[in-house]
């Protein structure tokens, strides 16, 4: 049990506080850097958002994709070796499942590193 | 060495003499804010006679106490400017070069100082341009004049066969530095081997040529910046890396630069080179430059990462990689091939 209010809570307050109180008592040669502060609280409390759920769902995928099994960090390494070695190129038989996977992931970090870039699609 | 210091200032003023071989006065010297790479100073100067009497305002940049590895050193960049100046490329004119380390420690040299907006995120906030996309074409196409070989320019050393599969190795061999997995970029260099356009006759690129790395004042162009990455390539590169969906600043709509749309920057381009564009080649090296970007923002994040240099700002730019990917998976997807 943790006591409450929870991180995300605790980040979002915090970045209110930043924004809302702070940001416009700074010189302007500062103000950058309070904006990038905010922004980092921004993607942490994105990724804390997304939770363990998603990645465990993406590992199931991969692994099945592989067909190996293994840790993330492991698993990518060896995803990104077959992709060098050119087995999921045009024309090979797991090219578009390897696409569509690749997408999703990357559409998730997306969602938490900058997520107006998937409003401009 | 503090440049502004008496004994510094007084062997400057010396030097500077003895090239000009007359009397010169140093009316100003003042350090200017710039990049960990170079270390740059506003001087103001008077010529009492001779072909450089009166005043001039003017930069100097000297080498930083250490270097970037990919990137010139103040002797060579002066070369390339000049180089680019003698084409007719709008650049601020560099006056002399000084390799002799015991007058500031380190090399420098002095350069005509160029006013004007350079932040990229304030010019594409202004109408669309295209007399501005105009003039960097025909500036781009000047450059690209630029052909090996060139006795001035032989510290370039000799150019790639073949550019574009030249730089998948260099990128391919910073992401195998990196020791961290990233399957997308793989995803977008292998189809940059499938797709690798036949290369182009080499010309001197630039190689860092987008909205950011000029000077506008008043709606004039007034100078490009940044010459440190130049080198032979295809010149489509430098015209990818420019309309790079990444280096429009959030301005996405104006497909160059942020600044306008392509028609009237290839237009300028085309008329001052007298070759035709290939749009095929140019969305090519468009895949290039974000897998380039992506390669560098991680280098970036990885100096923060690694505790050697902490900084928010390189933190963050580890966080520009996913969009980049993005926009790689997507560009990669309709070829017919991808």
């Amino acid at each position: 049990m943790r006591d409450r209010p929870d991180t995300a809570d605790l980040l979002k307050i915090a970045r209110q506080v930043l924004r809302n109180d702070l940001t416009d008592l700074l010189p302007t040669e500062k103000r950058y850097q309070a904006l990038m502060v905010s922004n980092a609280i921004a993607i942490a409390g994105r990724q804390l958002g997304v939770g363990g759920e998603t990645e465990r769902r993406e590992l199931v995928v991969l692994r099945d994709l592989l067909g190996v099994d293994g840790q993330s960090e492991d698993l990518y390494r060896e995803l990104s070796a077959r992709i060098r070695a050119g087995t999921y190129a045009a024309g090979t038989p797991d090219h578009a499942r390897m696409r569509a996977f690749l997408e999703t992931i990357t559409r998730r970090r997306v969602g938490e590193s900058n997520p107006r870039a998937l409003d401009q699609d | 060495m503090e440049l502004s210091a008496g004994k510094t200032r007084s062997r400057l003023q010396d030097y500077i003499a003895s090239v000009a071989n007359c009397a010169v006065e140093i009316t100003e010297l003042k350090h200017l804010s710039g990049g960990a790479i170079q270390d740059n100073w506003a001087v103001n100067l008077t010529v009492a006679e001779g072909e450089w009497v009166g005043s001039h305002e003017l930069v100097l940049r000297r080498d930083a106490p250490s270097g970037v590895a990919a990137s010139h050193g103040r002797a060579h960049e002066y070369q390339l400017l000049k180089a680019a100046h003698s084409a007719g490329v709008q650049v601020p004119e560099p006056c002399f070069l000084c390799t002799d380390t015991s007058i500031l420690g380190r090399p420098f040299f002095l350069m005509h100082r160029i006013s004007g907006e350079a932040s990229g995120y304030l010019l594409v906030k202004g109408n669309d341009d295209p007399g501005l996309a105009r003039k960097l074409g025909l500036n781009l196409a000047r450059l690209h004049s630029i052909q090996p070989p060139r006795n001035d320019l032989v510290f370039l050393g000799s150019a790639p066969n073949d550019p574009a599969l030249a730089a998948v190795e260099r990128y391919r061999g910073y992401i195998d530095s990196l020791d961290w997995p990233m399957p997308v970029l793989e995803w977008g260099l292998t189809w940059l081997v499938a797709e690798a356009p036949t290369p182009g006759k080499p010309v001197l690129c630039h190689r860092d040529y987008r909205t950011g790395n000029y000077m506008v004042d008043c709606g004039e162009l007034t100078g490009v910046l940044d010459w440190e990455f130049a080198g032979w390539g295809d010149r489509h590169e430098d015209l990818g890396w420019f309309c790079a969906k990444c280096w429009r600043f959030g301005a996405t709509g104006r497909e160059a630069g942020g600044i306008s749309e392509r028609a009237p920057f290839y237009e300028g381009y085309e008329a001052e080179a007298g070759t035709a564009i290939d749009p095929k080649a140019v969305a090519y090296w468009e895949v290039m430059a974000h897998v380039r970007w992506a390669v560098i923002a991680a280098q970036q994040a990885a100096r923060h990462i690694s505790g050697i240099e902490p900084s928010l700002e390189l933190a963050l730019t580890g966080h520009v990689i996913p969009e980049l990917e993005l926009e790689i998976l997507k560009m990669t997807l309709d070829s017919g091939h991808a």
